[in-house]
């Protein structure tokens, strides 16, 4: 994994982490942690640290920050079908997170 | 386990204790009483063969409480404790008897008459002790558990000692060899075991059925969620990867959250627990993120806690939950918290959990680039230094278990049975002078 792809990985980690602990339900939370978790299993549980240095406190710039990594995925060699999954999820808890 | 075994044989003897002129109750005709007594001596040697085996195996582990008499450390007083001589009495009435032990038609069926319906429960709950008592269950007792068994024998001796002079009249009885030796050595076997306290945690240990599988049609309701809550503990023997553990982590989290708001209404007490719990099962989310692993499976698990999530949203959130119920989640939530700090524990001990590394930042203050990555995971060489392994200790890990270290009320009854026909026949002997 070069450095370029670790970085994108790490702020989808970062954004969907603070996500899920900001979720305003349990439901919500729990789906922004699989989504988390669904992106580990894909790379093989290779995945650097989060770290949430920097990173914004709007929702909305978070989850643009999310879906951009995520999108960003593909020009690494992550399978397209897999980030298209991630992302559907994605929608789904969000959905989930709105009042 | 022998709580339940020795609990039943100590209530059979009890119950037998209390029953006087046994002839008039054993039947009228003659025949009747002959059988009853040849059936209830064969009960007799199976409690009989219980306390021998018993013996056997509490007795390397019996220490005297009496003090020596001889200071000297190199001299063992151990071959003539009261606990080695009841063992040896009663080794020498088991060899000596000339009833063998009850066969099973007789354990299984039920009797019609009261007391040999007593006897037969005696019997059958010695023949399952055997069971709860034997070196490969019990192998690991400690000194003052032994000596909580070595009391609970000695007391079943004694009260067989008094049943057998009670029933001596029957026609055709065999009176058990040598009684008064059995009855001093088990006496002086009691009085020394209880010049400390004894451990009746022993009560704990023996056979248990396997926990098994709730398979099955799914349950309605909440019952369903705690079909797969139990479904869970079990799949979580296998060790899990940490992906999966922690999918297993958040459904617990999730769990504990959406049913505190039910139990409130039940115990205040129990959702400020289940609060909290939650609450350590969003730290220990966060904290697994930054965790690795290199092994384990654990797939079957992660599809358990899907089932628990996915059965929750079918909870109405008015349902009035049953406080048996909630207390069912609370015995399954201490159960697998335990097994999870296990697991995240063992993990780092066996080095099969790694830690994530922090990747480094473009820093524009030094004018240098970025280090590429060298390495992805770190080995964890002291464990004490994660987060999560302190959360685990300090906060996940139930208190551990108030056993029911107490005597417990069958013993207790036991003993007062036994000393009863002792103080009535000193009453007896005084109206005499």
């Amino acid at each position: 994994m070069l450095l370029s792809h670790a970085r994108t990985l790490c702020d989808a980690r970062s954004a969907l982490a603070v996500l899920a602990d900001r979720a305003i339900s349990s439901d919500a939370s729990s789906a922004y942690e699989q989504v988390l978790i669904t992106l580990d299993v894909i790379h093989g549980d290779e995945a650097p640290a989060i770290d949430t240095y920097g990173l914004p406190e709007e929702h909305d710039r978070l989850l643009a920050i999310a879906s951009t990594a995520l999108e960003r995925l593909k020009s690494h060699g992550v399978d397209d079908l897999h980030v298209e999954l991630l992302l559907a999820m994605l929608d789904d808890a969000t959905e989930l997170d709105v009042i | 386990m022998y709580g339940e075994t020795g609990a039943a044989m100590r209530t059979e003897l009890a119950g037998l204790l209390e029953q006087h002129r046994i002839q008039h109750r054993l039947g009228e005709a003659l025949g009747q009483r002959t059988h009853a007594g040849e059936v209830i001596q064969q009960y007799r040697h199976s409690v009989l063969v219980w306390c021998t085996q018993a013996m056997q195996v509490a007795t390397p582990m019996v220490f005297s409480n009496v003090r020596p008499r001889v200071h000297d450390p190199f001299r063992t007083t151990e071959q003539n404790g009261a606990a080695r001589e009841l063992a040896r009495a009663l080794e020498h009435a088991t060899a000596s008897s000339t009833v063998g032990p009850a066969p099973l038609p007789l354990i299984t069926a039920p009797q019609e008459n009261p007391v040999v319906e007593h006897w037969r429960q005696a019997a059958r709950a010695a023949v399952l002790a055997e069971h709860d008592t034997n070196p490969t269950v019990t192998g690991q007792i400690t000194a003052a558990q032994a000596q909580a068994l070595v009391a609970d024998v000695a007391a079943t001796t004694q009260a067989l000692v008094v049943l057998d002079k009670r029933y001596r009249k029957l026609p055709g009885w065999t009176t058990l060899p040598n009684p008064a030796q059995l009855g001093w050595s088990a006496l002086a076997a009691a009085i020394d075991a209880n010049l400390k306290t004894p451990d009746y945690s022993i009560d704990a240990e023996g056979w248990r059925p396997r926990v098994k599988l709730l398979r099955g049609p799914t349950r309605p309701g909440i019952l369903g969620v705690l079909q797969a809550e139990h479904n869970l503990l079990i799949r979580l023997q296998a060790f899990p990867h940490v992906a999966n553990l922690r999918l297993v982590a958040d459904s617990q989290r999730h769990i504990s959250r959406q049913l505190t708001p039910q139990a409130a209404r039940v115990d205040e007490t129990l959702a400020a627990r289940w609060e909290q719990r939650a609450d350590n099962y969003e730290l220990i989310r966060q904290q697994l993120r930054d965790i690795g692993s290199l092994l384990g499976t654990g797939d079957l698990a992660a599809v358990e806690a899907a089932k628990i999530v996915s059965r929750l949203k079918n909870v109405p959130a008015d349902r009035i939950i049953e406080p048996r119920t909630l207390a069912a989640f609370q015995t399954l939530y201490d159960k697998i918290d335990q097994r999870i700090a296990d697991i995240v524990e063992e993990g780092l001990e066996r080095r099969v959990f790694t830690q994530r590394v922090t990747l480094p930042r473009l820093d524009t203050g030094r004018g240098a680039l970025a280090a590429p990555v060298r390495e992805r995971h770190r080995t964890i060489t002291n464990a004490d230094d994660l987060d999560v392994v302190r959360t685990v200790r300090e906060q996940l890990r139930p208190p551990t278990d108030t056993q029911l270290t107490g005597p417990g009320d069958s013993r207790a009854d036991l003993h007062a049975a036994v000393a009863r026909p002792l103080a009535s026949s000193r009453r007896v002997e005084a109206r005499e002078l």
